[in-house]
């Protein structure tokens, strides 16, 4: 897979640009970076030698910010790796539907609907709960590369 | 819960508990309900006087562990106890356990034995000043008695044992704990050095020489072996106690604490290797008596026998028998006479030549370990030359052996080493075999020999016959390393993590090479500049033909080792020109020939031809440059442009001739000879490994943090620097090259300090200041722009804009960090320009955690080079700033919950928000020094400010993101509760002025803190309680309200109240260090002032809860004393507090046993 292929193909998608190329000597723990064509964000990295007198390596480790799975990846340092555009956004939360769809507000004043709640229990408790107390609840929206999910919740007092 | 104890046990009763106890103990060896078998086990030792049943059970029961157990809780409930029993019944516990040890010497099972042992060993020294001597000598009679072998040899060896036990109580690293204050195991351990040690060592002596016919007597191995075993352990244990008590050996102002101090001090730290230095009262014992001579004999005797049966060389009696002879190898001090050291010469002479057939010759010894002989012996061997080392000067030292062998002691140890070089060239593993060890003990007696003892450097001692022997070894050595070294080559790069983590071992190696290359330096430095020309022209032929990889290597080796000989690494200062260097070489007067220049030189020119692209592609590879880098900056530190150039003239007294030399090596690299050449080429290669090695972070950092830094840390490289061509070039790059924007983080950061600090070169602040503020512009003029952009919040999460900006954010860290007064007023405009921006970024980057950490450490590092300089409108400014950033950051922060179905990234999480956290500690703690270090002109009371208020008020806006979960933490917590405990000890009477709910977190927190295990955690916390509590004592004196009534509405009692109830059950019932009890009673003092109703209630409390009128007396006796003994005042001054501590302590010591009972 060349980088320059993967770039091209991803600008014509949206206009925008769903991936940047990076030099992975420069890519931190922390950052995010595209494995297997899945965004992830980085959680280790290590540099080693390809032989004793060659040139540096990076070794990723990252986990996909959508499904926690855990990727790896080895790349020469000098060479570019695709950066995932991740985006975040904060939408009030106006309801939750039966159908595991909620109901989010925009800045804009219109509403959102095609976002469907996380399918972990736990999460999925976390939101409802609070939702259920009445409570008045931000949730940011994390999305990259043509996904999204919500990431983080936020109480910004009671109603 | 069952109790176990005696009052009026039956027959009947015992034999149950036994049962009981015998039971658990088997259940708990099959893993049947061990918690259960525990908790019986436990009640034994903690029912009040098991006495009666221990002994029984002791006594009576077949279960070896039953009896084990009981020997346990017999001790535990003594410890206890112990201020409670009688007399009587203290002797009586001391003499029935030295009792049945005696009367079982020859049971099977010697762990029980051991154990009754080593408590009969605590109880005597629980009692030990209690005891009269009348006491003590009764019990010493007994084992006496043992000892000498009136009772047979398994009762003699029990003796020997109970003393080994006794003796290591006694020591204080290996003593147990007893629950009391350090003075008590000081004074045991001062009464044991000087009343009974040489007793005992004399006893331990005597058995062994008892013994000593029958076991050279050409038998089998006979039982007597054992007890002779045990005596040479007793010894050995003796000759390592740390003697203190050398009175007239001890100068005057010596710290106690520092044992062991040789008598040209200074190189002792550098070995394990510990002297033995028991005083003149040895003499005697040691010397005199023909102890050494029995010793050896008895060795001897022992090496004819290894070969039969029952004996080997790593049978325990040889073992003992060869430690004890290495540890009288180390015998120094006052026991020798003052007879210029003839006396201590014959000693070590008698020992050498004991020793020498362990490792003399050295070939044959080699070979026939590796034929599969046990190296032990030999090894023995090198530590006996190694302690031997350590008690003499290298003049000794080398003498010893020349009167009984034409060659001098350094000649056989540069064979001996010789020859295990060479096996450790022949077998080439990872694995450590015996050379290895071999190594680098006879590595560590070379440095011993070696180190520079004073400023007139040690190798002038070497005698020429020495110095031969020091070249040799050391063309051997580097010999072996670069076998080594090409022979790596193949193996692969998975050995990359055990490299790093042998990288400071390898240092040291490293560091002994050079002193062993320094001490013959007129024959090495040729050595290592042959060895450099035939690599260079093996490169230079071989271009394109053959594999380099394996010389690279080779060179790899060759440039550390060199760069260790040439130059030490400073540690923070200015190294100087290694001694040996300046005073050697005296007969070169032109500089060119100097053979250190020389060899600095072709090494340079080497480096300089990485700048041809073609060459780098084919020679240079990254790891090569990884070397060259840091042996240009070793070098440099030392010789580039040395301050000594100036001032060398002015050394009179020295040689003219070798003056002349080391005045010509000085100058030679100095700003007016070629010191501005080769600063030039340092610098051009600089730049290109950060230019021409993309992602190569290994060598990028060592050019930024260690080559670069080295450079700029001196002023006269500074001046020069800032006038070069291409360090102009070099800030260029760093402004405008995209290349240099691919550096990592902290190369980032590193290399804007660096260009921001050679402005010291610049002659004046106004050129410094514009010089800085030309090397920041593009960073601000970025950061402002972005933050204007109408498209913000859609372009800010592009991943080329994130990575601009995280770059950026590093640099103005990066030049910050570098602010200096001539500096300051650049950094601060620098600052206030980007002000406003951080704070947009901060809204805009809420989410992107590694952005936000680089923001708020951006301004940490601002504020804290800024805030003292300050003029009080400025600082005005900054602390609304900081303000303003504290309130943005906690209402993105507060309630928010991450979501993630990784536990990873939940985790991740955590750890950036506590390191955001501890940034924002660190923020306030910046603006509390404000109050302390303040350079501007106006104070800052005229603005109107209140640091107090500013700083609670922070603390105010950051505590509720502070959870007890982010506490666990460490280095947040610490940074916390110093935070914490700092502010309430200057400002407590602004506590007040905190709203309820911030009152009680604090409260809460301080809470926390109290039961953290971290003792400085808990004695912070005891600070602050002191402060508030002494704090509110004065108010309420002075008739005003104090902090009781403010803001506490809440709370249904008073803070006081509850923290006296908190610590109180703390020192009483829980458990903690004994060095908490003075900051513990520090607070509590004031405590029970400010509470004194509380406090009677609490004591009455705590008395009637006691059943035992005995004890309830006690209890109300001891804490009667505890507020009024040694004239307590009711004054909070220094007098009284400590006072109350010497209350506390002893109060503890008379109620905390039984109260902790159940």
């Amino acid at each position: 897979m060349s980088d320059e292929e993967h770039h091209f193909e991803s600008k014509a998608d949206a206009g925008a640009s769903k991936t940047y190329p990076q030099q992975a000597g420069t890519i931190r723990k922390n950052g995010y970076i595209v494995i297997k064509n899945r965004p992830c964000k980085v959680v280790e990295v290590s540099t080693s030698k390809t032989g004793k007198h060659g040139h540096a390596k990076c070794h990723f480790v990252a986990i996909d910010i959508f499904t926690a799975k855990k990727l790896e990846d080895i790349v020469p340092s000098s060479h570019n790796c695709d950066v995932p555009h991740v985006n975040r956004t904060d939408y009030q939360l106006i309801d939750i539907s039966e159908d595991g769809f909620v109901s989010l507000l925009t800045d804009s004043g219109d509403t959102k609907d095609d976002l469907k709640l996380p399918t972990d229990e736990s999460l999925l408790k976390q939101i409802k709960d609070g939702f259920a107390e009445g409570k008045d609840l931000v949730v940011s929206v994390m999305s990259a590369m043509g996904e999204e999910q919500i990431c983080a919740l936020k109480d910004i007092g009671p109603k | 819960m069952q109790g176990f104890s005696d009052g009026g046990a039956d027959l009947g009763q015992l034999q149950t508990t036994m049962r009981n106890i015998e039971v658990a103990c088997t259940s708990i060896q099959m893993h049947i309900n061990p918690a259960a078998a525990e908790a019986t086990i436990l009640s034994l030792s903690q029912s009040p006087q098991p006495y009666t049943a221990c002994r029984f059970i002791l006594e009576n029961s077949q279960v070896p562990n039953a009896r084990f157990q009981a020997a346990a809780a017999i001790r535990d409930a003594a410890i206890r106890e112990w201020s409670s029993l009688s007399t009587e019944e203290r002797r009586s516990l001391i003499s029935f356990c030295l009792c049945f040890v005696m009367q079982h010497a020859s049971s099977p099972e010697g762990y029980v034995l051991a154990k009754v042992s080593s408590v009969a060993a605590q109880l005597m020294k629980r009692g030990w000043l209690d005891f009269t001597e009348a006491e003590k000598e009764t019990f010493f009679y007994q084992v006496n008695q043992a000892i000498l072998g009136a009772h047979g040899i398994d009762v003699q060896f029990i003796g020997v044992n109970f003393l080994e036990s006794l003796v290591s109580e006694f020591s204080p690293s290996t003593s147990s704990a007893m629950g009391l204050p350090r003075e008590f195991h000081e004074q045991c351990r001062t009464s044991l050095e000087l009343n009974y040690l040489k007793m005992f060592y004399c006893w331990a002596r005597d058995a062994a020489l008892s013994v000593t016919n029958k076991i050279i007597e050409p038998n089998a191995v006979i039982p007597e072996v054992k007890v002779c075993t045990a005596a040479l352990r007793l010894m050995l244990q003796i000759l390592n106690w740390e003697f203190r008590n050398d009175t007239t050996s001890m100068k005057a102002g010596i710290d106690v604490f520092s044992a062991g101090v040789r008598h040209d001090n200074g190189s002792s730290k550098r070995s394990e290797c510990v002297l033995v230095q028991p005083g003149p009262a040895w003499f005697d014992v040691l010397i005199s008596s023909g102890h050494v001579s029995w010793l050896l004999g008895l060795y001897a005797a022992l090496r004819q026998k290894f070969s039969r049966e029952g004996y080997w060389i790593d049978c325990p009696i040889a073992v003992s028998a060869r430690k004890l002879i290495v540890q009288l190898c180390s015998l120094t001090g006052t026991i020798f006479p003052s007879d210029n050291g003839k006396m201590q010469e014959n000693h070590l002479l008698q020992l050498l030549s004991g020793i020498l057939q362990w490792i003399d010759p050295p070939d044959v010894v080699s070979k026939a370990i590796e034929e599969g002989k046990s190296e032990s012996e030999m090894l023995d061997g090198c530590r006996a030359l190694l302690s031997i080392a350590t008690a003499t000067t290298p003049f000794v030292f080398d003498q010893l052996l020349k009167a009984i062998r034409p060659c001098g002691t350094l000649s056989l140890l540069s064979t001996l080493m010789c020859e295990v070089v060479k096996v450790l060239m022949t077998n080439n593993t990872d694995e450590e075999t015996w050379s290895w060890e071999a190594r680098d003990i006879l590595l560590d007696t070379w440095t011993i020999l070696l180190v520079p003892t004073d400023g007139s450097g040690g190798d002038a001692l070497l005698p020429p016959e020495g110095k031969h022997a020091a070249a040799n070894l050391f063309s051997m050595i580097v010999e072996s390393e670069l076998k080594v070294a090409s022979a790596s080559v193949t193996n692969d790069d998975g050995d990359s993590d055990y490299l790093q983590a042998s990288i400071s071992a390898m240092d040291e190696r490293l560091s002994s090479y050079a002193l062993i290359a320094r001490a013959a330096i007129d024959v090495t430095i040729p050595l290592l500049t042959r060895l450099f020309s035939e690599r260079f022209a093996r490169l230079h032929q071989g271009r394109g033909i053959i594999d380099p990889t394996e010389t690279l290597e080779e060179l790899y080796s060759l440039l550390l080792i060199t760069g260790h000989v040439l130059a030490d690494e400073g540690e923070g200062e200015t190294p100087l020109v290694p001694t040996a260097i300046q005073t050697h070489f005296a007969d070169i007067a032109e500089a060119e020939k100097h053979p250190v220049v020389v060899l600095s030189g072709s090494i340079i020119r080497f480096a300089e031809q990485s700048m041809d692209p073609e060459v780098r592609a084919t020679v240079f590879s990254p790891r090569l440059m990884e070397a060259v880098i840091w042996f240009l900056a070793r070098w440099s530190h030392t010789y580039l442009m040395p301050l000594e150039e100036t001032n060398c003239l002015s050394n009179d007294y020295q040689q003219h001739q070798s003056m002349n030399s080391k005045k010509a090596l000085l100058s030679f690299f100095g700003e007016h000879n070629q010191g501005q050449v080769v600063l030039d080429i340092i610098v051009r290669i600089s730049v290109m490994t950060l230019v021409s090695y993309p992602g190569e972070k290994d060598l990028q950092g060592l050019t930024c943090h260690h080559l670069l830094h080295t450079l700029v840390r001196r002023k006269t490289i500074c001046y020069q620097l800032v006038s070069l061509e291409s360090w102009r070039n070099l800030a260029n790059a760093f402004t405008n090259e995209k290349s240099l924007f691919l550096l990592s983080s902290a190369n980032q950061r590193s290399l804007a300090q660096t260009l921001v600090l050679s402005a010291s070169g610049l002659r004046n602040s106004e050129t410094a200041n514009q010089y800085v503020k030309g090397l920041m512009a593009h960073m601000t003029t970025y950061l402002v722009e972005l933050s204007n952009r109408s498209d913000l919040k859609s372009v800010a999460h592009q991943p080329d804009i994130i990575m601009s900006v995280s770059c950026l954010l590093e640099r103005l860290r990066g030049a910050v960090s570098a602010a200096g007064p001539r500096r300051q007023r650049a950094m601060y405009e620098i600052g206030i320009s980007v002000m406003n921006p951080v704070l947009h970024l901060l809204e805009v980057y809420k989410d992107e955690s590694a952005v936000v950490y680089l923001l708020l450490k951006f301004i940490v590092d601002w504020v804290d080079g800024q805030i003292s300089y300050l003029e009080s409108r400025e600082t005005a400014a900054v602390i609304d700033f900081c303000m303003r950033l504290l309130q943005l950051y906690s209402s993105h922060n507060i309630g928010k919950i991450s979501i993630s179905l990784s536990s990873t990234l939940l985790s991740e999480a955590k750890t950036e928000k506590y390191k955001d956290l501890r940034a924002l500690l660190q923020l306030l703690s910046s603006l509390c020094s404000k109050d302390l270090v303040d350079f501007s002109s106006d104070s800052v009371e005229a603005a109107g400010i209140n640091i107090s208020q500013v700083v609670f008020f922070g603390l105010h806006i950051v505590t509720p993101l502070i959870s007890l979960e982010l506490l666990k933490y460490p280095k947040l917590c610490h940074d916390y509760f110093s935070l914490l405990s700092h502010i309430l000890e200057v400002y407590p009477e602004t506590l007040a002025q905190l709203n309820s709910e911030a009152f009680v977190h604090i409260i809460g927190t301080l809470d926390f803190g109290l039961h953290h295990q971290d003792l400085e955690v808990v004695d912070m916390c005891l600070g602050a309680l002191k402060a508030l509590a002494a704090y509110n004592y004065r108010e309420i004196c002075a008739g005003k309200t104090g902090l009781v009534s403010a803001g506490l509405g809440n709370l249904p009692e008073g803070i006081f109240s509850r923290f006296l109830r908190s610590l109180l059950q703390l020192l009483l019932f829980e458990d903690y260090s004994p060095d908490l009890v003075s900051a513990a009673a520090d607070a509590l003092l004031p405590l029970i002032l400010c509470e004194q109703g509380l406090y009677q209630k609490l004591g009455n409390e705590l008395i009637e809860r006691q059943t035992n009128p005995a004890l309830k007396s006690r209890l109300a006796n001891a804490l009667h004393s505890l507020t009024s003994s040694n004239h307590l005042s009711s004054r909070l001054d220094r007098v009284n507090y400590q006072r109350f501590r010497k209350n506390l302590n002893s109060f503890l010591v008379e109620v905390r046993g039984f109260l902790r009972t159940i």
